[in-house]
């Protein structure tokens, strides 16, 4: 070892290490204390994360779903952006045997982590249309629900109730969040167009669901798979949303649109049966 | 040509002067004059002695200068001595405590300039209102001027930053202050907040002020930032036996956010907003000669707050009381103290207006315990419940310390600077019993904090000793200390060797 001028002798760290002189065991955590296993953050009420049902946000569906599919055991907590790593849920926290620091998984890493965790890893479809497919999904039918759920008169019946009455009981707080809200949908679709058109963004999402059952076809799964892949999640969390009674639509458009494919909803229901069994 | 008258003045200059002589020359005609203001000193103390018991009226009192202060603000400290508002008459001393009184008042609003000066007259007598007893008081208060900025910039051990402060004085000329200050900063990440400030009543013992602020400050204790917005009232006073009380309302809105990336659950669970909407009391009863490097004296402190509860409304719900002694002890007039101090609080969890269920606190209400300025030796917020990096505060905590002060060898006893030996220690516990639900019951609070408080003695507490200088500034206490742990509980944060503390309140 190179000799620090900075290092300790060593007499002196032998008197040093001899204190403190008496070390109990530690202190025991404030009430809200850690659960075993692995956690995934969501957006949920708390009873719906004790009972496991399926998230109101679609990207948290999403991966609550995935999560189902690749056999992995989890359990919900109901959180909110702030406490997420990267500024959005769903997050989430694998177990330890220690009391080791552990380092939280992002969504953008959850696919990777399930694959390792999982016994029986689930194999993407490799399909050259997966893609163009996909970005139907993250585009056109999530900018279609962000306007309906945030901008459109649905934000008072579901917006409100989910995302901004649970975080406080004070109506300042709630007023500055839920403008907050406002904005940064607004802000999100003004990404891709410079005006936002509600009938463009709806007959661009109705579009989608239509080709969506066309690739779904007679199919189980999509692209013709033997068991549900992450593409079928994807699908679910919005056609899951958008199928469930419990939502109070005021706007009707988007779900009186995804109804009409009889194919989706077999689909969602099929995943709603097997996977969400007590729903 | 010169005369000979001047021939002598040049001698006398090239003769040297003796400095001696000079000084003793010097020192006579102080002592001369003082002698002689001594003198009239004694003749006007005799003047007033022998009319000590004169019957005095005061017909008029005229403050001068003051004119952007209000007239009916200046009339409430001056009327009660006119007087005409007055059954007894005065007598010439009792006229000169008076009006020293309300001179003193004056004084205490901080708007003129020190020393505001007093003259007396004798009114006119040819008057026919006038009564040969009447005197006229003239008060000279020269104004300060109505505004000050500064800015600057501070560092510190572990914190640095850069501020504005602006204050408008006597802003509608009745001692009213408006306040702002903004900073930015390593560990405040930003701060800014403007507060008002008005005595009630002329009374510069009581006052009211109402204040709002917004900062951002990074809690790396406990892996996350708190940004809070809010505002609160609150109405101070102060006994003439030097009690001071505040009664205030605050409502914060605060948000526990940018949490660090291996943050433990404890903190992630309580990320996101919440809104205390609570009622605080403090008292304070400071005794202390010199509250930085106290010699002599005591100080008792408490503070309660009510939040949450009944129609207070908002997210949190709880009491919280803390109390805070410290007393002084001088071995004689060697410049040796003794200080000692004993600390303690609890957080009693109460249920929300409305609801049944008492609620669990929340890491930014909870107690931190752990640093220079609380207990020596530990890192700071190094003590209490610890998950993973974190420290996630208490619910009932306790520490106490003495230090032995004494003054620096060769520099004396009358610098602020002392050397000091000291032993510290303290508990810091969450509340103990755990539901299998994970709520809490109202009936089972009370059990659960009366066997937290007896834990607060099982065993040893967590301490430290050691020893280091002490340098007392007039705006803060500077502490370079070395010190060792000796009792820790597992996971908590002891600092062996050197470390440097700055602040207000040392224990």
């Amino acid at each position: 070892m190179v000799p620090n001028i900075f290092s300790v002798p060593a007499p002196i760290r032998q008197l040093f290490d001899k204190f403190p002189l008496l070390t109990y065991p530690s202190n025991d955590l404030p009430h809200r204390a850690h659960l075993d296993g692995h956690v995934l953050y969501v957006f949920a009420s708390e009873d719906g994360a004790a009972a496991g049902a399926p998230s109101y946000n679609p990207a948290c569906l999403k991966w609550q779903t995935y999560l189902k599919f690749s056999n992995v055991d989890f359990r919900l907590v109901s959180s909110n952006n702030h406490a997420s790593p990267s500024g959005a849920l769903p997050f989430l926290l694998p177990s330890t045997d220690s009391s080791k620091a552990v380092k939280p998984i992002p969504s953008g890493k959850l696919q990777r982590w399930a694959m390792d965790k999982s016994s029986e890893a689930i194999e993407e479809p490799s399909d050259s249309r997966y893609e163009a497919y996909l970005s139907l999904l993250d585009h056109r039918i999530r900018r279609a629900w962000i306007y309906s759920i945030y901008l459109s008169p649905n934000s008072t019946s579901i917006a409100e109730p989910l995302y901004v009455l649970p975080t406080s009981n004070n109506s300042f707080v709630r007023l500055s969040i839920a403008h907050g809200l406002r904005r940064a949908a607004e802000n999100e679709l003004l990404k891709f167009s410079a005006v936002i058109n509600a009938e463009s963004l709806y007959r661009e999402a109705e579009d989608a669901l239509v080709a969506l059952e066309m690739l779904l076809g007679t199919d189980k799964w999509f692209f013709g798979a033997s068991n549900p892949s992450l593409f079928d999640a994807s699908v679910f969390a919005y056609t899951h949303l958008l199928m469930d009674r419990r939502m109070d639509w005021v706007e009707t458009r988007l779900p009186d649109a995804a109804l009409q494919h009889k194919t989706l909803v077999k689909h969602r229901d099929r995943i709603l049966s097997a996977y969400f069994p007590s729903m | 040509m010169a005369s000979p008258l001047e021939d002598d003045v040049f001698e006398k200059l090239k003769q040297k002067v003796d400095p001696a002589e000079q000084r003793k020359q010097h020192d006579d005609l102080n002592a001369r004059r003082y002698a002689q203001a001594q003198k009239s000193q004694e003749r006007l103390v005799e003047l007033i002695d022998d009319n000590t018991t004169q019957p005095v009226t005061i017909s008029s009192i005229r403050i001068l200068h003051a004119n952007r202060t209000r007239r009916a603000f200046l009339e409430r400290v001056v009327n009660p001595l006119l007087s005409a508002n007055r059954e007894e008459p005065y007598t010439l001393a009792e006229t000169l405590q008076e009006v020293g009184g309300a001179v003193d008042k004056l004084n205490r609003f901080g708007i003129f300039k020190s020393p505001i000066s007093v003259f007396y007259d004798k009114p006119d007598q040819t008057i026919a209102s006038s009564s040969p007893t009447d005197i006229d008081v003239y008060i000279s208060a020269q104004e300060r001027g109505n505004y000050t900025i500064k800015t600057g910039t501070e560092a510190g051990a572990s914190e640095a930053d850069a501020y504005v402060n602006a204050e408008l004085r006597n802003l509608f000329g009745g001692a009213e202050t408006l306040s702002a200050h903004g900073s930015l900063g390593t560990r405040t990440r930003s701060a800014y907040s403007l507060a008002f400030d008005t005595p009630i009543l002329s009374n510069p013992d009581f006052k009211f002020q109402l204040n709002g602020f917004a900062s951002s400050t990074l809690k790396s204790w406990a892996s996350h930032e708190e940004v809070l917005k809010g505002g609160n009232s609150k109405l101070t006073w102060e006994s003439p036996a030097g009690h001071r009380h505040e009664f205030g309302y605050s409502g914060i809105w605060r948000e526990v956010t940018s949490l660090a990336e291996n943050a433990s659950p404890t903190v992630r669970a309580d990320a996101g907003d919440s809104f205390k909407s609570s009622l605080t009391h403090t008292w304070i009863n400071d005794k202390r000669d010199y509250p930085m490097l106290p010699n002599r004296g005591y100080l008792m402190k408490t503070v309660s707050e009510l939040a949450g509860f009944g129609p207070l409304k908002g997210d949190v719900a709880f009491f919280k009381s803390e109390a805070e002694s410290q007393v002084a002890l001088p071995f004689g007039d060697t410049g040796i103290t003794l200080t000692a101090g004993l600390r303690g609080g609890l957080l009693y969890p109460l249920a929300l207006g409305g609801a049944s269920t008492p609620q669990k606190s929340q890491i930014n209400d909870r107690f931190q315990l752990g640093g220079p300025t609380t207990v020596r030796g530990f890192r700071l917020s190094g003590l209490g419940p610890h998950d993973g990096p974190d420290a996630v505060g208490g619910d009932v905590y306790a520490a106490g310390g003495a230090s032995l002060l004494f003054p620096v060898p060769k520099v004396g006893k009358e610098t602020p600077l002392r050397l000091q030996a000291f032993i510290n220690g303290g508990r810091l516990l969450s509340l103990k019993g755990r539901e299998k639900d994970g709520k809490l019951n109202s009936a089972t609070v009370s059990t659960s904090m009366k066997n937290t408080i007896s834990s607060l003695k099982d065993d040893l507490p967590s301490c430290a000793a050691g020893f280091g200088l002490v340098y007392a500034h007039p705006i803060a206490r500077f502490e370079i200390n070395f010190s060792l742990p000796l009792v820790m509980r597992a996971k908590e944060e002891g600092r062996k060797g050197l470390s440097f503390g700055v602040g207000v309140e040392f224990l």
